[in-house]
């Protein structure tokens, strides 16, 4: 391991808590900042992306409006979850639930076109690696989903996507950052010089400094933007999914993914505006009407939330780890967050260590210390 | 020497015949690609889903303004004549322009413009000093209305927005050409193609607008070299003259001095 006892990682979201678990798995001592009340779960939902977020983790349907290397990034960390989570488990028990049953890419019949070029784009991402797909009709998809309306005669079905249980993940990786003796200071907004934590009233010195601040860091990474992003969280006792399901429409692209107790989450709106304002009406209405379509069944839904949040982009919406001295910066995760947070976590560590793994090049860059 | 063939619009003169959108793109830096690689001097935004105000899409907006291009905000989302105007009035305030890509969607499902609200919102921002750039329908007599309503460029489709069918109706637009001689016409929306670009541009369009097209392309940025090159060479063409097309063949080379054992063959 690196020459690097004592480690500040400031953002306890996703990517804070999975670095912090895995740091303080080493002999390392790890300090979490957090602006946020860690005990307060409302004001946490309010806002960490990962917490409004559905918790996807398809790197297929993700790669369709990204590029491949968001698919390397995925296909890595979809092998790394289970290992994360039975580390997670071994820690205190709580199981996090991890579903592998892939996801399903369904369409209106008028919306048949966006659907053959989401097939014509994954046959081409197939060539480049090995993706699988496979094409289905409407008594598959009956077979595979029997509460879907029956308007649907066509899709894909995607059989290596998975999701998590986000809140349950973020939850139980607090409760692990506990148990490794990570210290925890949250209430508490701090700002970043090298390797120096700043906050009101103290100043800390670190080997490192991790930010890990999402849109929260926008004051210091000028290049980075937030993307509006409205998701509904509904609860409908007379309908059951076993996996995420994607529907096409020619204007956006919109996901239900089945939680725990019933419970979905529609999402999610893609707008260029750092506006954290709540839901729009139009947004409400597109969101509702897709879970309408979806089954007359979400007629009788509870709307439990409307969540706005805005996803931390650089100009390219990718990912990047930027090392400048001892301070690095881990952002840009857009909306890939679950899909390629434990790639990211594993690349670090490997850098770590004083290696170079596989998405070390495009994640990497290394600029000259400034002021800041 | 020859003059430069500009687009004139509004009496403002541009090199580039390509007018880009900016919604759909992957990422900001794709669309910052291929607005680059377009050569691409005037392209579209929405305010409704890009907004600068308070400072909110502040950072997106930035990135089109690093573009370097003239900005033609469009009313898109619009159904009435009213709420065009109002938006088209924000913009100017927000864009510092005057100068609005007018859009009134007449049914939800395939964009088609309202010929009727459309005329009506025209006519009132002519009246309040806008220059107005309108997307219509290929009806010939909506066009002249426009015109008639003080429009200085008309921009008929070549197919629904976003579908990708290219010129459907060639009678229509070649019609319309041939009968508004005196007024840029712009083909917007409806284009999947370069060669479909080239083909609008062949028959005397003044330029071409588009934007999924490039966006939804693998390679945004190739894909707008593609088009800008596709319409450089239909106005090219359009300016040489196309030979007239005829049923029966016509040899290029006389067959009379041929020897006979060729002829028969």
């Amino acid at each position: 391991m690196i020459d690097a006892t004592n480690i500040a990682i400031v953002g306890a979201g996703l990517v804070g808590r999975l670095l912090a678990v895995e740091l303080s798995k080493h002999s390392i001592n790890v300090t979490l900042y957090e602006k946020d009340n860690l005990a307060n779960l409302k004001d946490q939902h309010a806002s960490a992306a990962a917490f409004t977020a559905a918790g996807m983790i398809a790197p297929i349907s993700e790669t369709i409006d990204s590029d491949i290397d968001t698919y390397h990034l995925g296909a890595t960390s979809i092998k790394l979850w289970p290992s994360i989570i039975e580390h997670l488990k071994n820690q205190h028990l709580q199981q996090v639930e991890f579903q592998t049953n892939g996801s399903l890419i369904i369409a209106h019949p008028q919306d048949q076109a966006e659907l053959d070029f989401f097939k014509l784009n994954t046959e081409r991402l197939t060539r480049r690696c090995n993706a699988q797909f496979q094409a289905v009709d409407d008594s598959q998809i009956h077979s595979l989903e029997p509460d879907l309306s029956s308007t649907f005669k066509q899709g894909l079905f995607l059989p290596d996507e998975a999701q998590i249980d986000n809140r349950q993940l973020m939850s139980s990786l607090l409760l692990a950052c506990k148990a490794q003796n990570v210290s925890i200071i949250d209430n508490t907004p701090v700002q970043i010089r090298n390797n120096c934590v700043v906050s009101k009233d103290t100043q800390h010195a670190f080997d490192l400094v991790f930010d890990c601040r999402g849109f929260g860091a926008k004051q210091q990474l000028t290049n980075l933007r937030g993307v509006r992003g409205e998701v509904l969280r509904v609860s409908c006792d007379e309908f059951t999914l076993s996996r995420p399901v994607r529907l096409m429409h020619p204007r956006y692209q919109l996901y239900l993914a089945p939680k725990p107790n019933k419970h979905f989450v529609i999402g999610a709106t893609q707008i260029e505006s750092e506006d954290q304002s709540a839901v729009s009406v139009q947004s409400m209405m597109e969101l509702c009407s897709a879970l309408y379509s979806i089954s007359p069944a979400f007629a009788e839904a509870r709307i439990l939330e409307q969540n706005t949040n805005l996803r931390p982009a650089l100009a390219n919406n990718k990912p990047c780890i930027q090392v400048c001295d001892k301070h690095i910066s881990i952002n840009g995760l857009f909306r890939h967050g679950y899909l390629i947070a434990p790639a990211i976590i594993h690349s670090v560590m490997s850098w770590l260590n004083g290696k170079e793994c596989q998405h070390f090049n495009h994640l990497f860059t290394f600029t000259e210390q400034s002021h800041a | 020497m020859n003059t430069p063939d500009l687009l004139t619009l509004y009496g403002e003169t541009f090199n580039s015949r390509f007018l880009l959108g900016t919604a759909l793109y992957r990422s900001p830096e794709d669309m910052s690609k291929a607005i680059k690689a377009s050569h691409s001097e005037f392209i579209t935004l929405s305010l409704r889903r890009q907004n600068p105000q308070q400072n909110e899409g502040e950072s997106f907006w930035q990135l089109i303004k690093d573009t370097g291009c003239k900005l033609l905000p469009n009313t898109a989302g619009c159904r009435s004549a009213k709420e065009a105007i109002n938006l088209a009035e924000m913009s100017r305030e927000l864009f510092e322009t005057n100068w609005i890509k007018l859009e009134v969607i007449g049914d939800e499902y395939n964009l088609q413009p309202d010929p009727f609200e459309l005329l009506i919102a025209a006519q009132e921002l002519i009246k309040r000093g806008f220059k107005v750039l309108p997307y219509c329908t290929d009806d010939l007599v909506l066009c002249m209305r426009l015109k008639d309503a003080g429009c200085q460029a008309l921009m008929p489709w070549g197919a629904p927005i976003g579908t990708g069918q290219g010129l459907l109706n060639k009678y229509h637009l070649s019609a319309l050409r041939e009968r508004i001689t005196d007024t840029p016409l712009i083909i917007d929306a409806g284009i999947r193609s370069p060669s479909q670009a080239a083909n609008a541009m062949e028959m005397g369009y003044d330029a071409v607008l588009l934007n999924t097209a490039v966006a939804k392309a693998d390679d945004p940025a190739l894909m707008a070299q593609a088009f800008k090159l596709a319409i450089e060479a239909g106005r090219s063409a359009y300016l040489a003259g196309l030979m007239p097309a005829r049923q029966t063949a016509l040899p290029s080379t006389p067959v009379l001095g041929q020897p006979f054992w060729h002829q028969n063959k």
